[in-house]
């Protein structure tokens, strides 16, 4: 073990110069990589992963620079060389794959020239030679037709060929080692499998190593062989990733693994949360850096930090609770602890009462046209949403999940009437809203609501909170005055803020506040509805959870009905009671929630369940891998369009659309083969 | 194909807004005080209304201006602009003689720009914040807020004072002496390159910095690029469009700068004829020289529209 290291960091330390002064980055990170080995850096946004990743190839802003530690890599101090020595490192030896593709690769080069400059930097080879090399390197990633492929450009790519393009160039000189940077995040969770399936059979052809940096638990149980828990710039827990997940030492460990929605969890019980948010690296806390969010702290932990304690076997922990000869502080908190778990509200109690309908979808469509010409002439239609039918009951919680470009979010967007019905109807307590203009739309839209994805740019930055929430308020003359902030007020304290908060600012806020804002301006309407199109997909895991449990507990209070919209196929089966699955503008398969996942029958639904990197590493399943991306929905294949990645695709498949059949009760499925 | 027919049609959008353009100038040009016929006699004493109407007669101005426009824009559509009202010419054959003069100083403008202001903007974005970005900086303040006339005039002084020295008097072309046209044509080229360089300085740092913080600079770098290649192939490259958008809008000032900048240096080019013709109300000439600049400017845009699907593939015609 000890002679195979390839990659050793030690005590490292990363500062940026900030208008805060200087911050620490990350402060004492420590960790090695052996040769063919797989870690993992996890932790949530601002944890100093990725910059633990760019300090090792000294890709930091210029803003930041390592001041203490060393990178030792065969020998070498990375963070001691010079620019020109680190640049003959990189690329060559280390290599890295960042997470965006679609802005990763240079969009005014062809793929094969962005792969031939890698290997011109460090080989000297002539033109014909270079050509073979990307080629070779084309196929072994898997892009189709490499031979034409590498005259492409990359907007001409799908993401998932992108990811691939750049595992290209980064495996091109064969590096030692591979750092890959979220790779897979952008990406739909069948084109996420695709990737991680090829980045394990490339490793297992060259003995690379990965330190493969990431937020999602799932993606590190399918991957390593050891993991790196990271927190607030610091390392707080190393270890076997078996060991990692089955007994995890940390408290914030423990929390982030209980916080993630899986498969089998319960829907009728609260998720587990980590209490406040991730801390700005500015106003760092004092002590152990987690101890304001942790279970357990005493006031040991708020003036002391911890060691990083050796429990042997390459396991290591940042808390004072695995000190043997603190352990006598903790007793009392355990001791509380074993009593009753902190949450214990009790979530959706499952309601059997007569489903009454809210809003019922016929063969609702939307078709942007691409025009072309002088004279804008309609020459083709992207069907983006092509004729769904559904119903959202009162009181329930409708799923609608898919990759993207299927057209859940259209979907959401189109029951608001935020865009044009190109056909269909959409009745809400039995009214069609599709002909709704005027004030008609605009009492309306008083009963159905909607809450975005990015808290960062869905609130006002000039706007007060009192302002941001008391515009509904106002527009639809509720209340105004005073009236406006006692009822703002207490919306905020509704959602688990304070109204003492009213007269602040959205960027005083963390990114989960600012949901909590956005939800506490949908309710201010009094909705009956509320359309939570990817509302927390940009959040932290251990913020999810308190979000997810919100929702939840809002729903059983005011008996709301949610149309909840996500790509992420554990959180929709925790809050959902219902879920449609959609491709490329078409529903696919509706069933309940427990239903859909034990008893997938759909091939796409199917595959899209398999998909979902499960956070348990004692798991190995035989996944469905699906071929290829989805299709481009101006030009969707004929048929079931679905035909072209299904692996029991048929002849009819090609030509005959298949209908949306009930199989059981409650379940139905489009597909020829039930 | 698609590029043909592509081209076709920016040609028939130019045609449209070059016959708008020219109405407007036909138009204004008759309708501003001062009046050719008062100016020719101006000279000759007493003057009879009869002679005066005799003269407008001869001159064509006695008809309606919208029967002199009508006729106008037939025989300019068959390559006849007319003849000068004062030396009986025709303008096509004055516009001929001129029309290199402009064209080889607005080249020479351009070119001295770009040279000055590319490498400048690149080192003004790598040395951030430093006091060579700062001077830099400044100076593309002081160029972008100085008249060109008022710094030609300054140069022409300080030159005669300080080393007694002025461009060669009589124009040559750069065929028969081209020294003598190079001493004559390279300080109106320089002061017309000052204030566009001012502005290329500026666009050139700022869009190199913002392409420098994309991620797609970061993974040239992982590459192990040097930073030559990073600056030069990638993110200079990446920055192209907005500085050449840039260029061809600051065209239109460049073409607009010649007309005095010829008058103040002597160059017969079309500049200086536009200058005299409004002022001796020659109202084919003006006609003729603000047709050309208008195409000249266009052809400008429509090679600027050309170079963004050059520079950006995707942006060509698909």
């Amino acid at each position: 073990m000890v002679n195979n290291t390839i990659l050793k960091v030690d005590k490292l330390r990363t500062v940026f110069q900030t208008r805060h002064g200087v911050i620490d980055a990350i402060n004492g990170v420590s960790f090695s990589i052996s040769k063919g080995e797989t870690i993992a850096i996890v932790g949530e946004s601002g944890s100093g992963k990725s910059v633990t990743a760019l300090s090792i190839m000294k890709l930091l802003e210029s803003t930041g620079q390592i001041t203490e530690g060393k990178i030792l890599y065969n020998d070498l101090n990375l963070a001691e060389l010079s620019d020109e020595e680190i640049r003959r490192i990189r690329g060559k030896q280390i290599a890295m794959v960042f997470q965006d593709p679609l802005t990763c690769l240079d969009p005014l080069y062809t793929i094969g020239d962005q792969i031939v400059e890698v290997l011109k930097i460090h080989e000297d080879l002539s033109p014909a030679d270079a050509r073979e090399r990307v080629l070779e390197l084309l196929n072994l990633v898997g892009i189709p037709d490499a031979g034409s492929r590498m005259n492409s450009y990359p907007h001409e790519l799908s993401g998932g060929q992108r990811q691939r393009v750049m595992i290209a160039i980064a495996l091109a000189c064969r590096p030692n080692v591979l750092i890959a940077d979220e790779p897979t995040t952008a990406l739909d969770v069948t084109v996420q499998a695709q990737i991680l399936e090829l980045l394990k059979k490339l490793q297992a052809e060259f003995g690379t190593s990965i330190i493969l940096v990431t937020h999602d638990l799932g993606v590190v149980a399918e991957m390593a062989d050891r993991v790196i828990v990271v927190y607030a710039g610091t390392v707080v827990e190393q270890g076997e990733v078996r060991e990692i997940f089955a007994k995890p030492e940390h408290p914030y460990t423990d929390a982030l693994i209980k916080s993630i929605p899986r498969a089998e969890t319960d829907r009728n019980q609260p998720l587990q949360i980590i209490k406040g948010s991730v801390p700005n690296l500015h106003e760092m806390p004092s002590g152990c850096r987690f101890h304001p969010r942790c279970q357990y702290a005493t006031d040991l932990c708020k003036q002391e930090e911890p060691a990083f304690i050796d429990l042997g076997n390459e396991r290591f922990s940042r808390c004072w609770m695995n000190d043997p000869e603190k352990k006598d502080h903790f007793i009392d908190v355990l001791q509380a602890d074993a009593v009753v778990p902190a949450e214990a509200e009790a979530a959706n109690a499952p309601m059997e009462k007569e489903k009454q309908l809210l809003l019922k979808v016929e063969g609702l469509k939307k078709h942007f046209p691409i025009k072309k010409g002088l004279f804008s002439r309609t020459v083709a239609n992207v069907k983006a949403v092509d004729g769904i039918n559904f119903e959202i009951f009162k009181g329930e919680t409708l799923g609608l999940v898919g990759e993207s470009g299927c057209g859940k979010s259209t979907t959401g967007r189109l029951l608001l009437k935020l865009l044009d019905i190109s056909e269909g109807e959409v009745l809400f307590d039995g009214n069609n809203l599709a002909s709704y203009k005027g004030n008609q739309l605009k009492e309306q839209r008083k009963k159905m609501q909607i809450v975005f994805q990015d808290p960062y740019s869905s609130l006002n930055p000039r706007m007060t909170i009192e302002d941001i929430i008391g515009e509904p308020l106002e527009i639809h003359q509720i209340a105004t005055g005073r009236e406006k902030s006692i009822r703002a007020g207490q919306l905020l304290e509704m959602v688990g803020l304070s109204s003492g908060d009213l007269y602040k600012f959205p960027h005083q806020f963390s990114g989960g506040q600012r949901q909590r804002i956005g939800i506490a301006r949908a309710l201010a309407t009094e909705p009956e509805l509320l359309i939570c199109d990817e509302a927390v997909s940009a959040l932290d895991v251990s913020v999810q959870a308190q979000i997810l449990n919100l929702l939840k507990k809002l729903q059983k209070d005011l008996g709301l009905s949610y149309l909840f919209i996500s790509h992420d196929l554990n959180v929709v089966k925790y809050i959902a009671d219902r879920i449609c699955v959609m491709y490329l503008g078409k529903i696919v398969e509706v069933a309940d929630s427990e239903d859909l996942f034990n008893h997938p029958k759909h091939p796409y639904s199917r595959a899209l369940i398999s998909s979902i990197p499960v956070p348990d590493p004692t798991l190995k399943r035989d996944r469905i891998i699906l071929e290829g991306d989805v299709p481009n929905p101006a030009n969707p294949p004929s048929g079931c369009s679905f035909h072209t990645r299904c692996s029991f695709a048929k002849e009819i498949c090609k030509t005959d659309a298949p209908p949306l059949k009930e199989l059981t009760i409650g379940h139905n499925v489009a597909c020829h083969l039930f | 194909m698609s590029l043909l027919k592509y081209l076709g049609q920016r040609l028939v959008y130019g045609f449209i807004v070059l016959v708008i353009m020219i109405s407007f100038v036909f138009i204004v040009m008759r309708l501003v005080p001062g009046d050719v016929v008062a100016l020719q006699l101006a000279g000759a004493g007493a003057v009879s209304e009869e002679q005066i109407s005799q003269m407008r007669a001869e001159l064509g101005l006695d008809l309606p201006v919208w029967t002199q426009f009508v006729d106008w824009m037939k025989n300019a559509v068959t390559g006849d602009l007319g003849n000068s009202l004062w030396s009986k010419l025709p303008v096509t054959e004055m516009i001929g003689e001129r029309i290199m003069i402009t064209l080889q100083l607005a080249f020479m403008a351009i070119v001295l720009a770009i040279i000055i202001a590319i490498p400048a903007g690149i080192y003004s974005a790598m040395k951030r914040n430093t006091w060579i970005d700062n001077t830099i900086r400044v100076i593309a303040i002081g160029g972008l807020s100085i008249p060109n006339f008022w710094f030609a005039l300054l140069l022409i002084i300080f030159l005669s004072l300080t080393f007694n020295w002025i461009p060669p008097l009589g124009y040559q072309s750069f065929l028969t002496n081209p020294i003598v046209n190079l001493q004559q044509m390279f300080l109106p080229a320089l002061v017309l390159a000052l204030s566009l360089s001012a502005s290329i300085v500026r666009m050139t740092r700022s869009s190199l910095l913002e392409v420098l913080h994309a991620d797609f600079i970061r993974t040239i770098r992982a590459k192990g690029a040097k930073e030559k290649i990073v600056i030069i192939k990638h993110a200079l490259r990446n920055s192209l469009i907005s500085i050449v958008t840039l260029i061809g809008l600051q065209i239109g000032f460049l073409l607009g700068g010649t007309v005095i900048i010829e008058s103040i240096f002597s160059l017969p080019g079309i500049g200086s004829l536009i200058f005299e013709s409004v002022t001796k109300r020659d109202y084919p000439v003006v006609q003729a020289t603000v047709l050309v600049y208008g195409a000249l400017f266009m052809l400008v845009n429509l090679i600027v529209d050309m170079a963004y699907g050059w520079i950006d593939p995707r942006m060509r015609p698909s």
